[in-house]
């Protein structure tokens, strides 16, 4: 346990230093005083380490949005308001990784590195939908409800990418980006809005030979 | 379902938003003129109402700049045909609310620590809004508190906010940009200084403390320990908005005291502080144990000794019967300017007299009844006949001290607040000037 946060930190240092990730995992462990034995202990390799550093922020910033004493009182448009506000918060520590990862990288691509934190993000979106739809804050509607995490996801990562090129004082503008953003996909989720847009869709895209 | 708000934030959203008030208006105008060809003539109110809820939609859609510009209006009465004023005066009580994470949010960032880290509790919703903030309703030992939270990005967004308006608010009111360029320099002087919690807690702890003698005025209390740049903390305090106050049953004691309370603190705000609360919205003041409580000191505004003596010398109406007199002191004033013809000159006296007797009216007898509805009707329609007077509007230059224009307002929009109450208040004329 020692080495994984050891290790982990390390990572960050060498991103922020070099701006990429390491090139092997022999010069990432010589300086770190770690063994190569002990990384792969911890590690399948370099894209599973930065995995685990991405999943790593993402559970740290919900323990601590769920410890916090309004947390139980919250909605599921308030909960992905809270936990985004602190995702930024926690993300100002590791902001020049941040800058380096993603100011180049397009919110729909899904590298390898970010799978952990992706996976564990939609399962917690999962949650946020079920409960959000037994409340009635979200319109039930069948099949479709199985794209809220992704889509949620995607706002995640739009967040992000907002936020690597915001240049205001104490990036108060990404704090008006987040609590827009998410009041339109609830306001969204909340009415019938995306089926319609799906009906229109369907309507128009055309269904094959046998209707010209 | 839960707060929310709609402060635009790219420069882009908020020009699609004014694009579609123009094209609002347009349509109005066309229905309008449409139905005047079918032979339905709807007067002119019924058409200046519905544009007035086109651009109000826009203004209450963006926060900020806009907003503080359409209440700014709404008291500039001799600007606006009424409807507009109106429309505009309702921004006030609109604004949506932030959502309580950004609440917290605020709090941590600018005071390290959550609101219930702060205060033993802190209500989730906002209590009502306050045109570039909130308040929220929060306890400690005891002790109620009202505390404003600014929305974020609002300093940010009030300049190019204020740039978009313009060319709206100078359609509106029809006046050229260059010669309302020093007008708008002042009112974003004012605006931005709005945003300033840390300025508003000095101002408003300065003045509460000079004006305590005053009787039938009281102010909250500041809480600097649980202010900063972004929020601000003073008293709850309980009581009737002075709109609410009027539309209630108080006797005619209740209100002349009411009144009086609010003339006197402006009389000596003006006259002897020089330094004056110049945002006379009636969602500014509450009425509590029949005095008034003064709220909001985020407008405030300085009078130079130089502009006060230039200015206020039309108090004295022995002014208008001296031809040469009345025309120095509007030269010094820079309302007529050296070039202007004699045909304009003339028609400036004119206007110039008519104006300065109806707002000098108030001081003439030592008295003065707001009640009477005729008194404020003849600043309307003053302004009405000012507004299509098209000699007036065909003027270059700009006419008039920037500095004049907070004056005017806190004149105006005591004279409105004092009718809307129907209050009797006895006036004096500032000390220089008895005799």
């Amino acid at each position: 346990m020692e080495n994984r946060e050891k290790i982990l930190v390390g990572f960050r240092d060498h991103i922020a230093r070099h701006g990429h990730p390491p090139a092997s995992v022999f010069a990432f462990c010589e300086p770190l005083g770690v063994s190569e034995r002990d990384f792969y202990t911890e590690f399948g390799s370099i894209e599973s380490l930065e995995s685990a550093f991405w999943e790593d922020l993402f559970t740290k910033t919900l323990a601590a949005v769920q410890s916090g004493a309004e947390w139980e009182g919250f909605g599921a448009r308030q909960r992905m308001l809270a936990f985004l506000y602190a995702f930024l918060e926690k993300s100002l520590d590791v902001r020049t990784v941040l800058l380096f990862r993603f100011r180049n990288l397009s919110p729909l691509s899904t590298p390898e590195w970010l799978r952990g934190m992706e996976r564990r993000f939609k399962e917690w979106a999962a949650e946020l939908v079920s409960a959000g739809s037994s409340s009635g804050e979200i319109a039930e509607r069948g099949r479709l409800a199985g794209l809220y995490p992704t889509a949620m996801y995607l706002l995640l990562r739009l967040v992000i990418d907002f936020h690597v090129k915001d240049t205001s004082a104490r990036y108060e503008r990404s704090d008006a980006f987040v609590e827009k953003s998410v009041n339109l996909a609830f306001d969204l989720l909340r009415t019938q809005a995306i089926d319609s847009a799906f009906d229109l869709l369907r309507f128009l895209v055309p269904r094959g030979r046998h209707q010209t | 379902m839960s707060g929310q708000t709609s402060i635009r934030s790219s420069r882009l959203g908020r020009m699609a938003a004014f694009a579609g008030t123009g094209a609002r208006v347009g349509i109005n105008y066309l229905k309008h003129y449409g139905q005047r060809s079918i032979g339905s003539a709807p007067d002119e109110n019924s058409l200046h109402e519905r544009n007035a809820e086109a651009v109000y939609k826009t203004f209450s859609e963006l926060k900020g700049g806009p907003l503080k510009l359409a209440q700014m209006l709404s008291i500039d009465q001799n600007l606006l045909p009424a409807a507009y004023a109106g429309q505009f005066a309702k921004a006030q009580y609109s604004a949506p609310p932030l959502s309580y994470p950004l609440v917290a949010r605020t709090f941590r960032r600018e005071m390290g620590k959550a609101p219930l880290e702060i205060f033993d509790s802190f209500s989730e919703a906002a209590a009502h809004g306050a045109s570039i903030g909130q308040v929220h309703k929060a306890t400690k030992d005891g002790r109620t508190y009202a505390v404003k939270v600014q929305y974020p990005g609002v300093a940010e967004s009030l300049r190019s906010d204020l740039r978009i308006v313009k060319p709206v608010a100078l359609q509106i009111i029809g006046f050229r940009e260059r010669d309302v360029e020093g007008y708008f320099r002042e009112v974003e002087s004012r605006l931005l200084e709005e945003t300033d919690y840390i300025l508003e807690l000095q101002r408003s702890m300065e003045l509460s403390r000079a004006s305590a003698h005053l009787e039938g005025v009281t102010f909250p209390r500041y809480f600097p320990e649980f202010s900063c740049r972004r929020i601000l903390t003073m008293d709850w305090v309980d009581g009737l908005t002075l709109d609410r106050f009027a539309k209630s049953a108080a006797s005619r004691e209740e209100r002349d005291r009411v009144g009086q309370a609010l003339w006197d603190f402006y009389d000596f705000q003006i006259h002897t502080l020089r330094l004056f609360h110049a945002d006379p919205h009636p969602g500014n003041f509450l009425v509590r144990d029949g005095g008034v409580v003064v709220l909001d000191f985020g407008c405030t505004k300085k009078i130079e000794p130089e502009f006060y003596r230039r200015h206020f010398r039309f108090l004295d109406e022995r002014l208008l019967e001296d031809r040469a007199a009345l025309e120095e002191a509007l030269v010094d004033l820079e309302i007529v300017l050296p070039d202007d013809p004699e045909k304009f000159r003339s028609r400036l006296r004119e206007f110039c007299t008519a104006s300065i007797s109806i707002l000098a009216r108030p001081f003439r007898d030592g008295h003065f009844d707001f009640s009477d509805p005729a008194f404020m009707r003849s600043i309307y329609d003053l302004g009405e006949q000012n507004r299509r007077d098209e000699s007036l509007r065909s003027l270059r230059g700009q006419r008039g001290s920037p500095d004049s224009i907070y004056v005017n307002r806190a004149y105006f929009g005591l004279y409105s607040l004092l009718s809307v109450i129907g209050a009797r208040v006895k006036t004096r004329l500032p000390e220089w000037m008895r005799d």
